[in-house]
């Protein structure tokens, strides 16, 4: 029922409108949370429990109520207490069948008795195969909404924010501190959960609506403070690094689905000031629907001008249940009884199912009622302390928990710090905003200092040394004058009142209304020897639901401690973890950012219906159609192929040979200007992790190649030699994988076609020679570079040009080429072509594990070499496996026609011996080929294995005499 | 996210670093025997509390640098610098 | 390094054996439900005595199971296990508890699918259910790279009689209607390793079903008793030095993660391991819609949904070693990201909970079992994402180990010796967001 204007009231009666619930219209204000207008007309039961379906109505009417999950359009779980009611939603109560009204699982109250805590432990354990029955069984309880697979995804981009001062929490004391921080010039940021600010005196009476007038207006006024309502903070992680989430902001998308954003903020000190949650009360029918809390009814009767009930029963413990009672009897409900728990009374049980028909009290009277409020303690919000670090103490004098070793970044103020009068906590609070923004300031002042690289207040630049910290170790930052303030700010004491620890009646209730765990539940699990708060919890999922322990938590540990014998002190808490509120995977998730690397001539592969191939970040052409074509164009003719991805490196200095003889398993201190060389490197444990080939170009400058994929871990490495190892030495390293466009051109017409687009290199065989390197003009375009290498195991030459013409010299490429049948060619190909060849590819031939000689690589590695990375596992290796071990050999499958799939595995019965690790079908022969990595001792050519097919068939191949099967002697790539 | 110290960039966020692993001393691979190299490559003190390690700038600067960090708090400070 | 360690105090307890619990049964709910009888207590508080014929540090999974096989498959019942809080409170309250037995070796393979078959009857052999349910395990691949080591898995797999097959996009479309398999997505899934005897168990009811069994035996189950010290005289360990008292014992495991390191350092013995926080998460429930268990090693994320409704997710280790159980945005961020790359329809679903767990990573993603250079002191560690699955076959393995003195066969391979000699196993191919 609907009462009069109230002062303070949030619902604007000019504004009407209806929505559904369960299929029916309701009526609702604008400001109606979707809760306060069921209530308004009348509604009482909104949904049913987890486990033994009872009926359940609203208890807090905050965010975390727990009996008004609904189902929302497609969206499941939204807080209906929380949520604002608009017009059209679609709104539905969660898991209940046929009707919320008639539930036909509620049978399970009946077997209450008998599902007690963990009862699915104990049984279903035989026969054991039907398990799988019983699970679907146990799934169908499952109590919550549903997601769709279509549900359309909103990218929301996420934030940034850098506050001097977060102030979580937006009642009197976070608007206190926020104001008081802004005028100490902090930068602020104000962040209150519910759909205004004003806390607790929103529903107040009419000093705390003036109070809270003014606090709205000085907010408003003072400069520097951003605020978001509807929003929380979610998470305080490892330097004060915040997750801000804001919630229900339109999406754009039709049906007005609702969408969140997050916001990271990097605040310098985070002052915390959430309140107090108001904590239920422990007794049998504690659920039934019209058992409300205090705060629950002031909210409904000043907010929402809705009248919670008849004729009520009020137990109370504090100020707070007092208030209510004016409240309730202001709003013309009959207050039948005040049950006052400071003098000692308290009440046994309310009767009634689907809503409170009477209350017995301890003393044994009865009084019929048809609503039942309690006010009987507090709970300390302490997540975003914990999460800081704090292990919150509890005070039994005052029964809650108090934040006790908080860091330096990180302030509490308002009820968490203590109580008082709203004067004492408005004092606190702003000394606590103005401290908050000292240590801010000292903060900013503090990073700013450690920055070397930037000038400093007093002149000095600091020079940068490598493997530093010797700058700054001059530079005292505790003793400098520019940190100095005029100290700590004096944060009055708040005092802290007493109040009776009430937690549990006489009887047996409810204590997690989400899980339905009920006090008995937890005492049973304590007698069965699960006697710690976390063997209790994880045994009864108490405080595991949606809640996560906001409301039942504390009651959870009175009741284990009641069990045990302990205080609540000793038997300690759970730990509060991130998120404090729910925050949707959209949220978090936001706009998708993964870049996407294309080279310079994509354009012309897609104009040319290239088949993408996604390499790590690249895409690239896998073939154009037919890549048998491609390999026999490339035997044949000439072909063109795409190379940009391979990662270069351009390095410079007097003592590169010296770095490419460490990192390189091969001898490089003398490689004549115009050579090139191949190179392996492997890791410290002698383990190949990258290969390619490095050209010297000039007297001091060469250009090294990686595998694509490698390209950016080698640079690292390169620099962590060089700076950690040998700092002394010259070498400067730019990475140029995309600074330049690769073209590789092979086939027999290569020196045909370069000829016709070169100018400045004499291209003859005896002028430039395999394995050589020279610089010239290639389509107009200066300073391009030409190698000649041999991957595919034609004459080829690799063009290395400026990446802005690199779509120019593909197209003239083309064009020049035409009556030579030049032809582009994508990754199958070459891939094909390699193999052909027995090029072995780091981490499809060899893997995690392989090291240099298993991977065939004897010829390469210089164990006379001084030292190199990965020498000292090798030499041992070469010592060892001299006979043991696995190497990479070629291979060919008795059944030409047979291309054994990658990766079947090479047999000796039962035993593995190898596996197939390259496999294609060879346009070149007209039969399969292979690499594959075996047991030494089967690794002499012409042994016969046995390979596994896919699906057990066996068949047979032959080690062949070398790696490559055409061409082995290489002299294709030598004319 | 944890700020990392760049001795040259200031405090930056730890994403725009690569962690490279614990400062250890490297033996000469030349006189090392296999036990010692070994214990050099598979061996790290693994600390519970302040380790020295070694972290690269990837996304500033580029430089590698000596770090000290508390493993457990993961507050961190340049070597004989403030926290 | 030995892994022989002959240990002559370790003989079959010659005391009767104690009483079991009340077994556990639909009648037996029915007896209590009707009488309103207490359940007595699932294992029974014990004095902590001055010596046990072998203490085992670490009440997890890996602990627990070794007391458990230690008493009903040796006879080995004089028997300590501590834990420094309530047991299974490290790793073993953390895993996201997937099970399966597909990995790349043939040694992993054998290993870990003992596992699976010990796991299979562990609810009748313990007479607690613990909720073993066989969800399909699905490893997807999004490149040619990991294509072609999918394969290879399922390969060594059937030659090792595991069930395991390459699917393709439509299988896998069938199996997880939410999953976007088209060639849209950044990285679109070419295929993925199919496992269907995997899935997922109740990770606290493995523990306390073998807290249970080990103590009905006569095991001592000692929580909040923190190991301080361990004390080793000419070679061999003597005993522990705790919280609570000091035990004197001839054989001391160490079966911890995340403490394995200063654990092992208080005997002197040196371990390869780093430790990394692997961070997991939470949402809330809804209706059940994903039935089998999805793993993506490009996109370094796995979930599964619990029959309580909620998706369970985690990802790959941390970037950087550490000791935090607090967990990071970065992770929850990285993780809704790609987790709605893969099943665009789950925006509006809210992670409930984060947290972490403690990771020791070996050199070569394999643990560390057996003696150890100090006499009659043996480890079960370094463990990384993968030590949950493992519990019974470990339990099994270092129960034989410790009551013969010496590694059985299927654990040499992962001797502590074998980074000394350079001997590495080679599962990096299948542990890398090994789940």
């Amino acid at each position: 029922m609907r009462l009069g204007p109230q002062p303070g009231e949030e619902i604007d009666r000019e504004r009407s409108f209806t929505f559904r619930w369960n299929g029916a219209d309701v009526q609702a204000y604008e400001g109606d949370t979707i809760v306060s207008a069921l209530a308004a007309s009348g509604r009482r039961v909104f949904s049913r429990s987890y486990k033994y379906h009872r009926p359940r109505g609203l208890l807090t009417a905050s965010y975390h109520d727990p009996g008004c999950f609904f189902q929302v359009g497609d969206e499941p779980n939204v807080r209906g207490a929380h949520r604002l009611a608009e017009p059209g939603l679609d709104v539905r109560s969660q898991n209940t069948w046929p009707s919320l009204e008639f539930d036909v699982k509620a049978v399970n109250q009946l077997v209450g008795r008998f599902l007690g805590p963990g009862f699915y432990y104990k049984t279903f354990i035989k026969p054991q195969r039907l398990w799988p029955l019983y699970e679907q069984v146990l799934q169908r309880f499952v109590h919550a909404g549903h997601v769709s697979a279509d549900t359309p995804r909103v990218a929301v981009d996420k934030r940034h924010a850098h506050p001097d001062v977060l102030v979580a929490g937006g009642g009197p004391a976070g608007l206190a501190a926020a104001v008081a921080a802004a005028q100490a010039g902090a930068r602020v940021m104000l962040i209150e959960e519910e759909h205004r600010l004003g806390g607790h005196l929103r529903w107040g009476d009419a000093t705390d609506l003036a109070a809270l007038a003014e606090l709205r207006d000085l907010v408003a006024a003072t400069p520097g403070i951003e605020v978001h309502v509807n929003a929380v903070v979610s998470g305080r992680y490892d330097g004060n690094w915040t997750a801000v989430v804001l919630r229900d902001l339109p999406s754009g998308l039709p049906g007005g689905t609702r969408v969140e954003q997050l916001i990271k903020a990097r605040a310098k000190v985070l002052v915390v000031a959430p309140g107090l949650i108001e904590r239920p009360y422990v007794f049998a029918g504690n659920d039934v629907p019209g058992v409300m809390l205090s705060t629950a009814v002031r909210r409904l009767i000043r907010l929402h001008a809705v009248k919670p009930g008849e004729r009520a029963v009020v137990l109370a413990a504090n100020a707070d249940g007092d208030a209510a009672v004016a409240d309730l009897r202001q709003a013309g409900v009959e207050v039948a009884r005040v049950l006052d728990a400071r003098a000692g009374q308290d009440i046994l049980r309310v009767r009634g199912r689907k809503g409170v028909q009477a209350v017995q009290a301890a003393d044994g009277t009865t009084t019929e009622c048809d609503l039942l409020v309690t006010a009987t303690g507090w709970t300390a919000p302490a997540s975003l302390l914990s999460m800081a670090g704090d292990r919150p103490a509890y005070d039994p004098r005052a029964a809650r928990f108090f934040p006790s070793s908080l860091p330096e970044d990180v302030l509490a103020t308002g009820g968490l710090a203590g109580d008082g009068s709203l004067d004492q906590l408005i004092a606190h609070a702003q000394a606590t905003g103005r401290e908050a923004a000292r240590r801010a300031a000292r903060l900013r002042r503090e990073w700013q200092a450690a920055v070397p690289t930037r000038g400093h207040a007093n002149g000095a630049l600091l020079a940068g040394h490598r493997l530093a910290g010797h700058g700054l170790a001059d530079h005292k930052l505790a003793d400098d004058p520019l940190l100095a303030d005029d100290g700590p700010v004096a944060i009055p004491e708040l005092p802290v009142d007493e109040h009776p620890e009430l937690f549990r009646a006489r009887t047996h209730g409810i204590v997690d209304y989400c899980e339905d765990v009920s006090s008995k539940d937890l005492i049973a699990a304590v007698r069965e020897g699960y006697d710690s708060i976390e063997l209790a919890k994880r045994y009864t999922t108490a405080t595991m639901g949606p809640t996560q322990g906001k409301i039942e938590l504390v009651n959870a540990i009175a009741t284990v401690a009641e069990a045990t014998g302990r205080t609540i002190a000793e038997t300690g808490t759970t730990t509060w973890r991130p998120p404090y509120a729910p925050v949707t995977l959209g949220a978090l998730a936001g706009r998708p950012l993964e870049p996407v690397r294309y080279s310079p001539m994509q354009p012309w592969h897609e104009a040319h219906h290239a088949s993408p191939l996604i390499a790590g970040a690249w895409i690239r052409p896998d073939h154009y159609g037919d890549p048998a074509a491609e390999v026999r164009n490339v035997r044949s003719k000439v072909g063109i192929i795409d190379v940009t991805p391979i990662g270069k490196l351009d390095l410079r200095g007097p003592d590169v040979p010296r770095l490419l003889n460490l990192v390189y398993v091969n001898k490089w201190s003398k490689l004549d200007i115009g050579r090139v060389r191949y190179g392996v490197m492997c890791t410290e444990d002698g383990v190949v992790f990258d290969d390619g080939v490095t050209g010297r170009l000039g007297p001091e400058h060469y250009l090294m190649s990686t595998t694509s994929s490698g390209a950016s871990a080698v640079w690292e490495w390169l620099e962590n030699v060089l700076q950690t190892m040998h700092p002394d030495w010259q070498v400067h390293i730019t990475p140029v994988t995309t600074a330049y466009a690769s073209i590789n051109v092979a086939g027999p017409a290569a020196r045909d076609l370069i000829g016709r687009v070169t100018r400045g290199v004499d291209l003859a065989n005896e002028a430039f020679g395999y394995m050589e390197v020279r610089t010239g003009q290639v389509a107009g375009v200066d300073e391009s570079v030409l190698w000649r290498i041999g991957f595919t195991g034609e004459l080829s030459y690799e063009l290395h040009v400026p990446a802005a013409y690199g779509l120019h010299v593909w197209e003239t490429l083309m064009d020049r080429g035409r009556d030579l049948g030049v032809a582009p060619f994508g990754v199958e190909a070459q891939r094909i072509l390699r193999l052909e060849k027995g090029h072995l590819i780091v981490g499809q031939d060899t893997d995690g594990l392989t090291r240099g000689f298993s991977a065939g690589l004897d010829w390469a590695i210089k164990l006379d070499k001084a030292d190199f990375l990965g020498k000292p596992e090798l030499a041992w290796q070469h010592d060892v496996e001299n006979g043991s071990g696995s190497r990479l050999v070629g291979l060919q499958p008795e059944d030409g026609s047979l291309v054994p799939p990658e990766a079947s595995q090479i047999v000796d019965g039962p035993r593995i011996v190898g596996r197939v690790t390259s496999s294609r079908m060879s346009p070149t022969l007209g039969r399969s080929i292979c690499l594959a990595q075996v047991e030494a001792a089967l690794a002499a050519p012409g042994t016969r294995v046995t390979v596994r097919l896919p699906g057990g068939r066996l068949v047979g191949a032959r080690v062949t005499e070398h790696l490559a099967h055409v061409d082995p002697e290489g002299s294709r790539l030598r004319v | 996210m944890i700020l990392i110290r760049c001795p040259w960039c200031g405090p930056r966020d730890a994403g725009e670093f690569h962690y490279s692993g614990e400062a250890r001393p490297r033996p000469d691979p030349a006189s090392a025997s296999p036990l010692q190299w070994r214990e050099y490559l598979y061996f790290p003190a693994n600390p519970r509390g302040e380790v020295t390690e070694t972290w690269y700038h990837r996304m500033g600067c580029r430089q590698f640098f000596a770090l000290e960090r508390d493993t457990d708090t993961n507050e961190s400070r340049l070597p004989g610098g403030p926290r | 390094m030995p892994g022989r360690n002959t240990v002559e105090a370790v003989r079959p307890a010659s005391r009767p054996r104690p009483r079991r619990p009340a077994k556990y049964s639909a009648l037996a709910l029915l007896r209590h439900g009707l009488s309103g009888r207490d359940w007595p207590r699932a294992w029974p508080e014990n004095p902590l005595r001055g010596r046990y014929d072998v203490v085992i540090v670490g009440g997890g999974v890996h602990g627990l199971a070794t007391a458990y096989y230690l008493a009903v498959n040796h006879g080995i019942t004089d028997v300590a296990v501590l834990d420094q809080g309530y047991i299974g409170g490290g790793g073993s309250g953390r895993s996201t508890a997937i099970l399966r037995s597909n990995y790349l070796t043939p040694e992993g393979v054998r290993f870990y699918d003992r596992s699976m078959q010990l796991y299979r009857t562990l609810a009748a052999d313990l007479d607690y259910n613990v909720m073993f349910s066989r969800r399909g395990h699905l490893t997807l691949a999004h490149n040619d790279s990991s294509l072609r080591t999918m394969r290879w898995r399922a390969e060594v797999n059937q030659l090792e009689g595991v069930d395991s097959q390459l699917i393709d996009p439509a299988e896998i479309k069938r199996l997880v209607p939410f999953l976007d398999v088209s060639a849209d997505t950044r990285y679109p899934i070419l295929g993925a390793l199919y496992h269907p005897p995997g899935g997922i168990i109740r990770h606290d009811a493995v523990v306390w079903g073998y807290a249970r069994a080990a103590a009905a035996q006569g095991v001592h189950i000692h929580q909040d008793t923190e190991v301080t010290g361990i004390d080793v005289a000419q070679g061999r360990v003597r005993g522990v030095r705790t919280t609570r008292g000091d035990i004197a014992a001839p054989v001391v495991l160490n079966a911890t993660a995340g403490w394995s390191t200063l654990i092992a350092a208080m005997a002197g013995v040196r371990l390869p391991i780093q430790t990394f926080p692997l961070q997991a998460a939470v949402t809330e429930p809804v209706r059940p819609f994903l039935h089998s268990v999805v793993v993506s090693g490009t996109l370094h994320v796995y979930v599964s949904q619990t029959d309580r409704g909620e998706l369970v997710f985690g990802a790959s280790v941390d970037p950087f070693a550490a000791y935090s159980t607090r967990g990071t945005l970065e992770f929850a961020e990285g993780l809704a990201t790609h987790v709605i790359e893969l099943m665009p329809g789950l925006s509006k679903m809210r992670l409930l909970r984060q947290w972490s767990g403690l990771c020791d990573m070996t050199p070569d993603f394999s643990p560390i079992m057996g003696g150890t250079e100090v006499e009659g002191f043996y480890v079960d560690v370094g463990w990384g994402t993968y030590g949950f699955k493992a519990g019974p076959v470990s339990g099994e393995a270092m129960a034989r180990c410790i009551a013969d003195g010496r590694a059985p066969e299927i654990i040499e391979a992962f001797g502590l010796s074998r980074f000394g000699a350079g001997e590495l196993v080679g599962e990096k191919g299948a542990a890398a967001v090994g789940h």
